[in-house]
C-alpha cells in the first residue's frame, strides 16, 4: 500500500517539477521504465504465486533496470542501439503480458 | 522472514478468494526496512515515468528524423530560399527600373508587351523562325482543327493559313468549315493545296505535326500529301484588323 502511495507521490512530483531528461540518459530512460514496469508486474504475480520476497523484489527491480540500460548502451556502442532497444522492449513487453495473464488467471480464474 | 515463524510454504493461490486475500495482505502497510526501500524505489519510478513521458512529448519531429531525411529537408529549404532570392532580386530590379529609371524604360517595357500581345492577337505582322506545312489532297475542317491545336500546344506564337492567293491569320476566334473545293477559314474560302505558316521552335513544332495519328498520318491515309519545311524567315503578313472601339 505504501509503495503504491509512493508511486503516486513520485508521479505528482514529476508533474510538478517537469524534469528535463539529460541528453545522455534519453535513450536509456524509456527502456529502464519498461524494465521497472516488468519488475512490478512480476512482483504482483509472485505475490499471488506465494513466492513474493521483498528482498528479491528490490534486487530484481534494480538489476532489471540496470541490465536493460546496459544492454541498450552496449548496442549503442556496437552501432545497433535502436535495434537493441526495440529487442529489449519486445522481450519486456512479452514478459509483462505473460505476468498479466498469470495475475488474471489467479484473480479471475479465467 | 523471522526464523521463529514457521516457514511459509510457497504455492500458488488455489482459489481467487485466496489470491485476493494474499494481494490485500501484501498491500496492507507493514513496517520493515525493505518496505521503505521499495517505497523509495516506487517514488523514483513514478518520477522517472513522468520524466520519460514528458521528455518524449517535448521531442519534436526533427529530433526523431533520420540523417538522410534531415539532409533532404535542408536541401529543400536551401532550394526554396534560392528560388525566392532570385524572384526577390528580379522584382527589385523591375521596381528600380520603373521608379528611378527614365521614362523611356517604362515606355519600352510597355511597347515590348504591346508587341508580344499584338503577335498573339494577330494585329502585327511578324517574320521569324518556324515551319511551313503544305497540304495537298483531301482535307477536312476537323483534321485542320486538330492540327492547329497540336501546333498551339507545341508553343506556336503565330499561325497563318494561305492558298495561292489568299492568307488568313489565325487568332482565338478563328473558325473552320468544309467547302466544296477546299476549306473556309473565318469566312475566307481557300483552295487546296494550302500552306500553314507557323512561328515557333521547329524542333517542337515538327514532331507535333508528325506524331502518330497527327496531321501527316491523317492526311496521308486520305490520299493527300504533306510537306514540312523549316525556315528562319517564315513570313506571316496577314493581320486581323483591330476592332474599332
Amino acid at each position: 500500500m505504501i509503495p503504491a502511495i509512493g508511486l503516486l507521490v513520485g508521479i505528482v512530483l514529476g508533474l510538478l517539477f517537469q524534469p528535463t531528461v539529460p541528453v545522455w540518459l534519453q535513450p536509456y530512460l524509456p527502456i529502464a521504465v519498461v524494465a521497472a514496469l516488468d519488475a512490478v508486474f512480476g512482483a504482483f504475480r509472485s505475490v499471488l504465486d506465494g513466492l513474493f520476497n521483498d528482498r528479491i523484489f528490490v534486487i530484481s527491480f534494480l538489476s532489471n533496470v540496470l541490465v536493460a540500460a546496459v544492454i541498450v548502451f552496449l548496442g549503442d556502442q556496437l552501432g545497433v542501439g535502436s535495434q537493441m532497444s526495440t529487442g529489449v522492449v519486445v522481450v519486456l513487453t512479452m514478459r509483462i503480458f505473460a505476468n498479466v495473464a498469470a495475475i488474471r488467471r489467479h484473480l479471475l480464474k479465467a | 522472514m523471522g526464523m521463529h515463524s514457521a516457514p511459509r510454504r510457497a504455492r500458488p493461490a488455489r482459489t481467487s478468494e485466496e489470491a485476493r486475500f494474499r494481494l490485500k495482505r501484501t498491500l496492507t502497510p507493514q513496517r520493515s526496512g525493505t518496505q521503505v526501500v521499495i517505497t523509495v524505489l516506487f517514488v523514483v519510478f513514478g518520477f522517472t515515468l513522468t520524466a520519460a513521458v514528458s521528455g518524449n512529448e517535448s521531442e519534436s519531429i526533427l529530433a526523431n528524423a533520420r540523417q538522410s531525411d534531415l539532409v533532404s529537408l535542408l536541401d529543400d529549404l536551401a532550394q526554396r530560399e534560392a528560388r525566392l532570392e532570385a524572384e526577390n532580386s528580379r522584382l527589385e530590379n523591375a521596381r528600380e527600373t520603373l521608379l528611378g529609371g527614365d521614362e523611356y524604360s517604362a515606355l519600352n517595357e510597355a511597347k515590348r508587351r504591346a508587341d508580344a500581345l499584338g503577335v498573339l492577337a494577330g494585329s502585327e505582322a511578324i517574320i521569324g523562325t518556324g515551319i511551313e506545312v503544305t497540304i495537298s489532297g483531301n482535307l477536312t475542317a476537323s483534321t485542320l482543327i486538330d492540327a492547329i491545336q497540336e501546333l498551339r500546344d507545341a508553343g506556336a506564337t503565330a499561325i497563318q493559313i494561305s492558298d495561292r492567293g489568299l492568307a488568313v491569320r489565325l487568332v482565338a476566334n478563328s473558325w473552320f468549315a468544309d467547302s466544296s473545293s477546299g476549306i473556309t477559314v473565318s469566312g475566307t474560302a481557300l483552295q487546296v493545296p494550302i500552306t500553314i505558316s507557323v512561328i515557333g521552335d521547329p524542333s517542337v513544332l515538327v514532331p507535333a505535326i508528325e506524331i502518330p495519328g497527327g496531321l501527316v498520318d491523317t492526311v496521308g491515309s486520305g490520299g493527300g500529301e504533306v510537306t514540312v519545311s523549316e525556315s528562319e524567315n517564315v513570313d506571316i503578313s496577314a493581320i486581323v484588323p483591330l476592332p474599332k472601339s
